[in-house]
């Protein structure tokens, strides 16, 4: 079976890149040394977890976290989706070009943003409180605010899964549901919503998926306040745990549980995409959506969206801005603008560390989005045209690191290159963490290049065939071609996550593969706010002229 | 030209359904030969496999005395001497007219002035010089269909292979493209495989038609033969109206055949084949007037007009006809009339009515 020979590489390939690590984190978790390969068998690692006194507050606040965050989310993600696509809502089309600005702020930033924002003392608009009303009501570092900024931070990623729902959908359907008599409430009882459900599902397990694996805001609005979720819990006990140990068996013990959990989310979530897919209406021909006439609503619709790009984007980023240019964290004022300057820019420009972490985040973002477009490109080759024996297995392996939080990828790493250190010497250096950014987007790229795959007819392939052209001259004549613009797009997609991306990189953290979010990361917690804010301008900047470009790319394709 | 013995496909090995049975098939030179039946017939399948897209489970496949395919090996695609038009055209949205036509020479190595004259005959052959360097998206159905043929004759293989190509077009291009398609085999003396599931075009188009069903080849004649006098119930009713009833022999008389059928004795032109038997006759071979023989008298229950055509439904002892006949007489609903079935048009088929 000549077919069956690249499945088998691409499949082992998987296993060592998504298995392994989990393999090992597994074993770790049953060692008294918390390392996988010493000797001695034990469950002390699950009794110290699972018995702690503080577990089922963890657990609890894992769980509130997530789902009021997603609630945030899915909700104004749903509210803006259906102003754009189904209602007369004024500058629409501005909106949805702009929804990538908050794409294009890392969570992180945000919360840095946000603690600026409000931190009990000196957050700008407590001082202002204070100075009105003689008291400062928010704080920052505080269950409410972290559920407030992740929801946010969630919204933008809610309405680019729910848009296409809202748009796609033939207004047909709704005219035939009206010719059958059915009232307005009818219409959306038995019409609307069942037709939106699958997309609605999928994103809401896709978005709870993120919201248990997220660390960038529990770990700067939560662990200052000793908020602790999975994630940031994950980070402490190999990171800061009491004593200075790594605690890698609680962290193997505690990362079982909630792969469990996130895996069992993966899959329902595969349910749902495809039952979205089957209910995609797509007929070829063309139709305008009908959009509902909002009337004198059509203002405070506006307001709302206004309101949403003002927290998510314009506070934040503005702060941000606003503290690059400050000596020492001033709040805004028309005092404190006299005492603008560059420096902290200039420091920036000057610092041998920092044009080191921009030159690192560029060489990890761009071969990690290279490598992703690549074996995505041939995986789904493999799975969906060539259909070869075990395609469900590699289906199933490149989609299971979208359940792996990023924290847990970090030390199952660490794990793997420790044992391998003497044969593979990637520890510690950017190699590493180009091997977890390629594991941990394979889940998108696979997902995106079968998506165009599936649609590509096969005769297009066959006639290349039958022309007379070998199977090398096919790929590289018709079908990548063919292919360009989606790999572009999933290149692009890749770089701009990889160059956001926090908690993976904190935790395999050494001293020659600094990024540009852990520099941003040592700056925030080592107190140097403005510097932080520097360089959290100049990679919102990176990230919005990457988005722009995937967002072009998209559009060619549409 | 081409030569499939013992053919046999399964998609599902396990299954014992077939895709293709046994088919076994002799195509001559230049000969244009039609694989006709319903979808999921085989026809398809047997095409697919002629052009190395599919691997046979058994039997042997040759093209111009070269084996392709037979139980020691499969030759690749590239290999074989074939040219191929698809259904969906598959015309590359990513090249120009002239690249998507230029491709299979490119692929054989051939390329400079030799190329470009070869890509300009083929262009002109389908009517298409003046839009070479049209990007392959800016077409219509017809001009892709064009690009398509173009394709596949500047290969100047030895067999053409064809599946469904005509099915994508709307009526009118089609007739139009039927007509163009067979001139174009005939110039160029090409020997072609058809596919299709429309027996018009199956008649129009071909020197000799395989009906297929259920993965066999059910009838193979040329379209006359075919359609007047088809030897099976089922090939009889895929390539055209029919009048089917039960019928025995009564009594052979020289060359007639009489026969007992629902409508009384009848006479048919012919000796009758084994097996069960059923009365085939078309519907605009039966006449409005009394003949020597088989002549019956009914009653006009339904009338269809259909412009150049009126169809009957015509109430006679002991069963309802179909009857066809021209606008340049109408007949109302109610009319008694005498109707004539002409001997040499009652055909005795294989199988139950």
């Amino acid at each position: 079976m000549a077919r069956a020979w690249p499945a088998i590489i691409l499949g082992a390939l998987l296993a060592y890149l998504v298995l392994v690590p989990l393999g090992f984190l597994a074993l770790s978790s049953f060692r008294p040394t918390g390392l996988p390969f010493e000797p001695g068998l034990t469950f002390a690692n699950y009794a110290a977890v699972y018995g702690a006194p503080g577990f089922s507050r963890l657990l609890g606040d894992t769980l509130v976290f997530a789902g009021g965050s997603v609630a945030i989310a899915l909700t104004l993600g749903t509210i803006l989706a259906w102003l754009v696509e189904r209602t007369d809502m004024p500058g629409a089309r501005l909106t949805r070009a702009l929804i990538i600005l908050p794409m294009a702020t890392p969570p992180l930033l945000m919360a840095i943003g946000w603690a600026m924002l409000l931190s009990p003392r000196s957050g700008a608009i407590n001082v202002w409180m204070r100075d009105l009303l003689g008291w400062a009501p928010f704080n920052a570092y505080s269950m409410g605010a972290m559920i407030f900024v992740q929801g946010l931070a969630l919204t933008s990623t809610a309405f680019l899964f729910l848009a296409p729902a809202f748009r796609n959908m033939d207004p047909a359907l709704e005219e035939a549901a009206l010719a059958s008599g059915a009232s307005t409430l009818t219409l959306f009882r038995r019409v609307l919503i069942p037709l939106l459900r699958p997309a609605v599902m999928a994103a809401a397990i896709f978005l709870l998926i993120v919201g248990f694996v997220v660390f960038e805001i529990p770990g700067t609005l939560g662990m200052p306040a000793r908020i602790f979720v999975l994630s940031s819990q994950l980070f402490y006990l190999a990171n800061e745990a009491p004593g200075g140990i790594p605690l890698y068996g609680q962290v193997g013990a505690l990362a079982t549980l909630f792969l469990a959990l996130l895996l069992g989310l993966g899959f329902v979530y595969r349910h749902f995409t495809r039952e979205a897919a089957r209910f995609r209406t797509i007929t070829g021909k063309g139709f305008r959506p009908r959009r509902m006439r909002l009337g004198r609503w059509r203002h405070a619709a506006l307001g709302l969206v206004a309101l949403y790009f003002t927290l998510a984007v314009v506070l934040p980023v503005g702060m941000l801005a606003w503290m690059s240019l400050m000596p020492f964290q001033a709040r805004p004022s028309w005092a404190a603008l006299s005492m603008v300057t560059l420096e902290n820019h200039r420091d920036l420009l000057d610092s041998p560390r920092v044009l080191e972490a921009a030159a690192n985040t560029l060489l990890v973002a761009g071969i990690a989005a290279t490598l992703v477009a690549v074996l995505s490109t041939l995986i789904s080759w493999v799975t969906v045209r060539l259909r070869a024996p075990g395609s469900a297995v590699l289906d199933a392996l490149s989609f299971l690191p979208i359940a792996i939080p990023g924290v847990m990828m970090g030390v199952a790493l660490i794990y793997v290159y420790l044992t391998l250190d003497p044969i593979i010497a990637i520890y510690g250096t950017v190699w590493i963490l180009i091997v977890a950014y390629a594991t941990d987007y394979l889940s998108f790229g696979t997902r995106a290049a079968g998506g165009v795959m599936v649609q590509m007819h096969p005769e297009l392939e066959e006639a290349g065939r039958t022309s007379g052209a070998s199977g090398a001259m096919v790929l590289r004549r018709i079908t990548l071609p063919l292919l360009w613009p989606a790999i572009a797009g999933i290149w692009i997609w890749v770089l701009a996550h990889a160059m956001r991306e926090l908690s993976t990189a904190l935790m395999l953290q050494g001293r020659d593969n600094q990024v540009m979010t852990t520099l941003l990361w040592d700056y925030w917690q080592g107190g140097e706010p403005t510097r932080a804010a520097a360089v959290g301008v100049w990679l919102v900047g990176a990230l919005l002229a990457a988005l722009i470009a995937w967002q072009i790319l998209e559009r060619r394709r549409a | 030209m081409l030569s499939i013995e013992n053919l046999h496909k399964r998609y599902d090995k396990r299954a014992d359904a077939f895709a293709v049975r046994a088919v076994s098939l002799d195509v001559r030179e230049g000969e244009f030969f039609t694989l006709l039946g319903p979808s999921g017939c085989g026809k398809t399948t047997t095409l697919r496999c002629v052009a190395g897209l599919e691997v046979p489970d058994s039997g042997t496949i040759r093209i111009a005395g070269q084996t392709v395919f037979d139980a020691r090996g499969s030759l690749p695609v590239a290999k074989r001497d074939i040219a191929m038009v698809f259904q969906s055209y598959a015309i590359w949205p990513h090249m120009s007219v002239a690249e998507n036509v230029r491709f299979p020479l490119d692929a054989m190595g051939i390329t400079g002035a030799a190329a470009t004259r070869r890509v300009e005959r083929a262009l002109e052959m389908v009517g298409l010089a003046a839009f070479r360097d049209r990007p392959a998206p800016m077409l219509s159905g017809g001009q892709q269909q064009r690009v398509a043929l173009a394709r596949a004759v500047v290969k100047e293989a030895k067999l053409l292979l064809l599946d469904e190509p005509l099915s994508n077009l709307d009526a009118r291009l089609r007739d139009q493209m039927r007509v163009e398609l067979r001139d174009l085999q005939r110039r160029i003396g090409t020997t072609a495989i058809y596919v299709t599931h429309d027996q018009e075009e199956a008649m129009a188009l071909s020197d000799r038609v395989a009906v297929m069903r259920d993965g066999v080849v059910v009838e193979l004649a040329p379209p006359r033969d075919l359609y007047l006098r088809p030897r099976t119930v089922f090939a009889a009713r895929f390539v055209g109206q029919a009048d089917v009833l039960p019928c025995t022999v009564a009594a052979r008389d020289g060359a007639l055949t009489w026969l007992d059928t629902p409508l009384g004795r009848i006479a048919s032109a012919g000796a009758p084949p084994d097996g069960p038997l059923s009365l085939l006759i078309r519907p605009e071979h039966i006449a409005f007037d009394a003949g020597a023989l088989n002549n019956l008298h009914g009653t006009i229950t339904r009338v269809v007009f259909g412009g150049r055509i009126v169809e009957y439904l015509v109430a006679v002892a002991g069963a309802e006809l179909r009857v066809q006949g021209t606008s340049a007489t109408l007949r109302a609903e109610g009319e008694a009339v005498t109707l004539h079935l002409p001997p040499e048009r009652c055909v005795m088929v294989q199988g139950e009515a």
